[in-house]
């Protein structure tokens, strides 16, 4: 290809960026409220309007607009749960009765030969399970006393009962789950969604975060953030306590119509600006401070929860007015029915090392699964009743797994009962659009240690995810740093065994 | 610094200088590798073969790569003959399971005819437009053509006019005329220092009709305080500066000492060569000052992990391999990281070479330590005399380097093993996994010590219980027993000292603890943090050794402030690098040297092979890729975009440069005759006509270059995070003006910070702190400031080239309603009112003024007056809604003042005030 050529493929591609600019803004001025329309329209006709969906091009003036996946998705939006720092798989979903026979002994050599732990040092003891299990459902899933809510709506989850990791520490592990590499610096999978997505409805984000716990995940940010694409692809975090989005509420003494008249008098003056310079940004910013205007109104809508019926709380097991988790779950229901593409929820205070009793297997840990159980048994529940889970996608979940063995922290045993990080074996499950109905997939040996068939990884996770929202994982790519960039990097397989 | 532009009145034909380039461009038959096969090879086969994969042993990213006997047996190039070059026949065919690319669709005719006259001509491989040596360009000055005078001649005002008009010639298009005083005066001021200028300077320049007016103004800001801080602000991205240490717990880390030595290198223009020189290497300059080494904290902002159960080798290796990306990012406009797992797939750099750069980065004292050793100990003036009169007297009793010794000690408490190196533990453990601690009858080792010459111990150590015994034996559990040495109680970390018996060599020492006193058999008795194998303080014999060792103790257990900084490894404390195979660092290949790419200058000969060596290899006038780098990056923050738009990769991936001619053109000048001054560069371009223009967009510019590329017109960008804050602070008349100093916590919403095993709460800054500029806002990783978060501010968790600027309505909604804002919008009020008189229109078309420097016209000065009476009605009716608005009682608290509050937070939010004209 001669420079000239090289020249003019990039104009062409620039037209047609410049086309795509101007469509949505076609968009937003047939829908603006000042009347702005005469002032752009003449230089809009004759633009001849682009079907195709794909090579995405990132538009720095409409950078949301919804657009279609490449293929035919079965879920609109995604609700992943994530319990941050990792509940154990074998208190709750993958029953070891073998494992109970070895509960006190010292652990075989084979299970230490050349793994590393995060805090297990020595030979630490095996721990038999600390919970009762049972069969439930048609499809006689074992679930732990400790869901018993749960227990009851099994026939409509995929387990995934074999998932593996390569991370054995809590921010690295959780940044390999949601942005496909354990160091900083990738797109989270919701920023994925959203820049390939858009969002459905303008006037809340694409992506929202809720956090519980009282603490944010271990790795911090990051896992929401969007690396290397447009940082308007970023999660936006929601919260209980304070503004719901930060700097959404109106300064204590400024009236709704007050802002109102303000934003109209800055979009007045942006026009006179727009007459002068002819630069579509000015255009955009215009439509932004409208959107922002109402994002006010939606955002404290949507985040409210007073307004739900009783009925509603008492299924979730709300407590209003508090950062909980119950709280947050109902929110993911109502933000993705008001058309949110990417709801991730964290939930901090799962890492049952056993070295203080709300870190015990046999104590703290009971009363997360409380938390949890409930809620996200409710929203699987209400999901279905308002026809929203066959195309909403649930992930529940941790970064990583825990040992059979006991933690003997620095070799030596802990005040309470624990497990250390596991990498090689842990439960995620998931319901809804295009999942298999009570079903289990993968398997671990009689002691959960290892996957003994079906193993699968974060990365086949997420080409799960992005599958059932239309997307080919390997084709859906990021240019940066002269390469394309994908969430499952060189890796993935699209976990079609568990696909309807 | 004034430039002496000569205003040549030039003739040129356009139509000519179009042919021209047409004849030059096609002038003879000779392929050209870069432009022409690259782009091909790239497109359609690199994939397959190149980098990671050489599918049928066929690979097209080096040439005796390309050129060998391939899996089939079968040469896929034979230089000069296509016909018998496999590649060209495979070409095509038409079988598609033979025919390539394989599978798609295939070359056009024009394609492979190009490709069969490269062979022809020899398969010569060229190299990247960046990766040529950088020399003297002409000027395309344009020349007088059959008498036609162009009408644009008047219009140059420097060298980087010319190049712009050419361009602009070959694509009939007209620069732009000036912009208009104000908004010149504006924009450069928002360029150069970050903030509009002062109201002395604003005025002396809009007063001053003469020619020289904009070159004064210019140089005035140049000359001001304020331009280190907003260069700074750039530079804190590329450096991932912040003030904490990162991952999960994300602790506190004083490093602000890093941000002030730029502040003062960018304003004392400290030249380019030597700023990277000291910021790669300061602590291995001749006669290292502590600004050299505190210059070094540059590779000293990655992350450190606290995260318990982490491994500390894995996070320091983690950070080496940080400091090679960042290093060929920001400095060196490269994409290197990919080279950490296989060779480049696109720009010619191998694997190997990833490690040999990284070896540079792998011999220094930091291990992931909790402290962040090593760190440089600040004294204040009186301890460090003390320090000097130490110093002095053992160099006048012992040695030259006896004294050295002890001054690196006082300073760095270095060279000193860190307690986590230590393993095989036995009732032993590294707490945390951070420090060494020991139970009773505890067994651990401390690998590789040399012992040659040291019989002292100078340590660090933490005892919880009395009456522990720790001993150190050679080699082995049972060996012989060097040091016996009680460990007592203490409140908290202490440093002590103990005599050993002598040895010589490398020893593997092991470490024994008991104490009786211990009650259960997990209780801790002390751990350690580091260990100082020395001599005894010299001149036991001489006069004044006991005053002089007091003060040498008084000042090693001084609490004084620090800073990280690079330190390397003494010899007997070297690592070496290896390979890791496909990128993994716990499967270690080859062992590698310091080395450079082969495809860039070569190192320099007589220089180390350490990381000095290498500060003098990339400043080397023969290294392609430094100056191009920074002017690429100084000509972005001016107009928004690069010249080539990916900063961060110049190689044959990254978009081509639109200008490549000037952006030689000022490179050359900028490491040659501008001696490497960033503020000559940054004055070369604010004088150039092409930067006046005005941004005005017309219809034609619209359709023939929306995004600018060919700039017919000035730049129209946002306001970084910084200059949005830092403008409104002015506006606001608040700004404190104080510089230097720990990060400042300006308002941010509660609940922002919340780590897990992190306490560390954000308290509000008071008493004019709070108004400090954007820079000295306090920096946390994992919660960054959200309000410049939002508008596109980078987290610093690695590096970040270049920023995406972004429109969102998250911006829209910080502006308008973060307290912050809101503060200074009322600060904004009362100043229209104090010096805009009674009038609230004129108070208004005063505060317009201050915002923009021009005046207001009648439409917008409608809206805000209609708000402003919409807002009267409101608040006189309401005193409630006044008392909150001003946020309580004082002598602003009116329906007026209210009003004139809400305008003021509108205003504060205009296009034009967020955007740069």
């Amino acid at each position: 290809m001669t420079q000239q050529e090289l020249h003019n493929q990039r104009l062409l591609r620039e037209a047609e960026h410049a086309v795509l600019r101007m469509h949505t803004r076609r968009h937003f001025i047939k829908e603006s409220a000042m009347g702005l329309g005469g002032l752009a329209l003449a230089t809009l006709f004759g633009c001849s309007q682009k079907k195709s969906a794909s090579p995405i091009v990132f538009d720095p003036a409409h950078p949301l607009a919804p657009r279609q996946p490449p293929f035919l998705a079965k879920a609109k939006s995604v609700i992943y749960l994530h319990m941050a720092g990792a509940p154990s798989q074998l208190e709750l979903f993958d029953y070891k009765p073998e494992l109970a026979k070895m509960d006190g002994q010292l652990c075989p050599p084979s299970l230490l030969e050349g793994k590393r732990f995060a805090f297990i040092r020595g030979v630490p003891k095996m721990l038999g399970p600390q919970a009762k299990f049972a069969q439930h459902g048609e499809s006689r899933a074992w679930v732990s006393e400790n869901m018993p809510h749960l227990a009851s709506i099994v026939d409509e989850i995929s387990f995934l009962k074999a998932v593996s990791t390569d991370q054995f520490n809590h921010g690295p592990a959780q940044l390999l789950v949601h942005t496909g590499s354990p160091r900083l610096g990738r797109a989270s999978l919701g920023s994925w969604v959203t820049y390939g997505l858009g969002t459905e409805n303008e006037n809340l984000p694409g992506f929202v975060v809720l956090t519980s716990g009282g603490k944010n995940p271990d790795a911090g940010k990051s896992v929401w953030g969007s690396g290397f694409l447009p940082s308007v692809y970023q999660g936006v975090q929601c919260r209980s306590e304070g503004d719901p989005v930060l700097f959404i509420k109106d300064p204590d003494g400024m009236s709704r119509d007050l802002r109102k008249a303000s934003i109209n008098a800055i979009n007045e003056v942006n026009a006179e600006e727009y007459k002068q310079y002819n630069d579509p940004e000015i255009l955009s910013r215009i439509s932004q401070y409208e959107m922002a205007y109402k994002m006010q109104i939606s955002v404290p809508e949507v985040m409210n929860i007073n307004n739900e019926p009783q009925y509603i709380h008492d299924m979730y097991g709300t407590k209003p007015g508090q950062a909980c988790l119950a709280n947050n779950i109902l929110l993911a229901r109502k933000l993705v029915e008001k058309g949110v593409r990417f709801v991730q929820i964290f939930d901090w205070g799962w890492d049952s090392h056993g070295t203080d009793s709300s870190l015990a297997i046999d104590i703290g840990f009971i009363n997360k699964c409380r938390q949890t159980d409930k809620a996200v048994t409710a929203l699987i529940l209400d999901l279905k009743q308002r026809g929203l889970l066959d195309e909403t996608l649930v992930i529940w979940g941790g970064e990583f797994g825990r040992t059979p063995m006991m933690e003997n922290r620095e070799g030596k045993q802990n005040p309470y009962k624990g497990r250390d990080h596991h990498t090689e074996a842990f439960t995620i499950w998931m319901a809804g659009a295009g999942v298999k109905k009570g079903f289990s997939y993968g398997e671990t040996d009689e002691i959960g240690y290892s996957a003994i068939s079906g193993k699968v990884d974060c990365f086949d996770v997420q080409a799960t995810i992005l599958d059932q929202l239309g997307f080919d994982h390997e084709q859906f790519t990021y240019d940066f740093q002269g390469r394309p960039f994908r969430l499952t990097d060189v890796k993935g397989r699209v976990i079609e065994e568990i696909l309807v | 610094m004034r430039l002496l532009y000569s205003k040549k009145t030039i003739v040129v034909l356009l139509l000519a200088v179009t042919t021209l380039s047409f004849v030059l461009f096609t002038k003879g038959d000779r392929v050209d590798y870069s432009t022409q096969v690259k782009p091909i090879i790239n497109k359609n086969c690199i994939s397959c073969h190149g980098g990671v994969r050489a599918k049928g042993n066929f690979s097209l990213l080096f040439r005796e790569e390309a050129l060998a006997k391939t899996k089939s047996g079968k040469y896929a190039i034979v230089p000069g003959d296509p016909d018998n070059s496999e590649m060209i026949r495979r070409l095509t065919l038409t079988d598609p399971e033979e025919r390539m690319p394989y599978h798609h669709e295939p070359l056009t005719k024009e394609e492979i005819d190009l490709l069969s006259r490269w062979i022809k001509q020899g398969a010569q491989w060229g190299e990247n437009w960046s990766y040529v040596a950088l020399k003297p360009i002409e000027v395309p000055m344009p020349k007088k053509f059959f008498g036609l005078v162009n009408t644009t001649s008047d219009w140059a005002k420097n060298e980087v006019d010319y190049f712009i008009l050419d361009k602009l010639n070959q694509n009939n298009l007209n620069p732009s005329p000036q912009a208009d005083k104000t908004t010149l005066l504006r924009r450069v001021s928002l360029d150069i220092t970050g903030m509009p200028a002062p109201q002395s300077i604003a005025n002396k320049f809009l007063n001053d009709e003469s020619n020289h007016a904009y070159e004064d103004l210019v140089d005035s800001l140049l000359a001001s305080k304020r331009y280190g801080e907003k260069w700074t602000s750039m530079w804190l991205d590329l450096a991932r500066y912040a003030d904490t240490k990162g991952y999960e717990r994300d602790d506190n880390r004083n490093i602000w000492r890093y941000r002030d030595w730029l502040i003062k290198a960018f304003n004392k223009d400290m030249p380019y060569d030597s700023f990277l020189i000291k910021q790669i290497a300061g602590d291995l300059l001749p006669n290292a000052t502590d600004e050299d080494y505190i210059a070094t904290a540059f590779h000293r902002n990655t992350m450190t992990n606290d995260e318990g159960g982490t491994d500390n080798e894995e996070f320091r290796t983690s950070a080496v391999l940080d400091r090679v990306n960042t290093t060929w990012n920001v400095l060196e406009g490269t994409t290197f990281s990919c080279v950490q797992c296989h060779s480049h797939p696109y720009d010619p750099f191998k694997h190997e070479e990833y490690y040999q750069f990284a070896a540079f980065f792998n011999d220094t004292r930091d291990e992931d330590t909790y402290a962040d050793y090593p760190l440089l100990r600040i004294y204040n003036d009186s301890m460090q005399q003390q320090l000097t009169e130490v110093v002095n007297w053992v160099r006048n009793n012992t040695s030259q380097q006896r004294a050295k010794e002890v001054k690196e000690f006082l300073k760095t408490w270095q060279p000193a093993y860190n307690s986590l190196a230590c393993d095989s533990f036995t009732n032993s453990e590294l707490n945390d996994t951070k420090w060494a601690s020991f139970r009773n009858n505890a067994i651990c080792r401390l690998q590789h010590v040399d012992l040659t010459g040291k019989s002292h111990l100078i340590f660090r150590y933490q005892g919880w219980m009395d009456g522990g015994v720790w001993q150190i034996h050679l080699d082995d559990v049972h060996g012989k027993v060097i040091a016996t040495i009680p460990l007592a109680k203490t409140s908290g970390w202490q440093i002590t000292e103990t005599d050993i018996e002598p040895a010589t060599g490398m020893h593997h020492l092991i470490f024994t603890y008991t104490n009786s006193n211990l009650q259960k058999p997990t209780d801790a008795g002390a751990m350690l943090d580091w260990l100082y194998f020395t001599q005894p303080f010299p001149g036991k014999d001489q006069p004044g050794y006991t005053a002089v060792k007091n003060e040498f103790w008084k000042l090693l257990n001084a609490d004084v402030p620090t800073t990280p900084v690079m330190i390397d490894n003494p010899p007997a404390m070297h690592r070496t690098t290896n390979v890791f195979e496909r990128g993994n660092w716990l499967v270690k290949g080859d062992k590698v040297l310091p080395g450079v790419p082969h495809i860039l200058n070569p190192f320099p000969a007589k220089q180390p092979r350490n990381r000095l060596g290498l500060a003098m290899w990339m400043i080397s006038k023969q290294n392609p890729l430094t100056a191009r780098t920074m002017a690429n990056r100084v000509w972005e923050q001016l107009f928004g975009a690069g010249i080539a738009e990916t900063l961060e990769d110049l190689g044959t991936q990254g978009i081509p440069p639109t200008h490549p001619e000037l952006l030689d053109w000022l490179s050359y000048q900028f490491m040659t005759e501008d001696n490497w001054s960033i503020k000559q560069l940054i004055k070369t371009i604010v004088m150039s006509a092409t930067y006046q223009q005005t941004s005005k967009l017309t219809p034609e510019l619209q359709q023939k270059d929306p995004f600018n590329k060919l700039y017919a017109r000035g730049a129209r960008v946002r306001l970084s995070a910084e200059a949005i804050r830092d403008q409104a602070l002015c506006i606001a008349g608040v700004m404190n003006d104080k510089m230097y100093g720990p990060g400042v916590m300006p308002y941010q919403p509660p609940g922002i910070w919340q780590s897990p095993w992190n306490s560390a709460e954000w308290v509000q800054s008071t008493g004019g702190e709070q108004y400090r500029r954007a820079v000295y806002t306090y920096w946390k990783r994992s919660a960054a400031y959200p309000a410049m978060l939002t508008f596109d501010a980078a987290s610093r968790e690695v590096c970040t080239v270049r920023r995406i600027n972004t429109n969102t309505p998250l911006q829209a909604l910080t502006t308008l309603n973060d307290s912050a804002f809101l503060d200074l919008a009322r600060h904004f009020a009362y100043r229209m009112q104090n010096e805009g008189g009674e009038n609230v229109v004129q108070q208004i078309k005063k505060g317009y003024t201050i915002v923009t420097y021009h005046n207001i016209d009648n439409k917008s000065l409608a809206a805000l007056l209609k708000l402003y009476n919409t807002a009267y009605e409101q608040f006189k009716a309401d005193k409630q809604k006044v008392y909150e608005i001003i946020g309580g009682v004082n002598e602003h608290t009116n329906a007026q003042t209210a009003a004139l509050t809400v305008v003021a937070n509108a205003m504060l939010n205009l296009d034009e005030v967020v955007t740069k004209n």
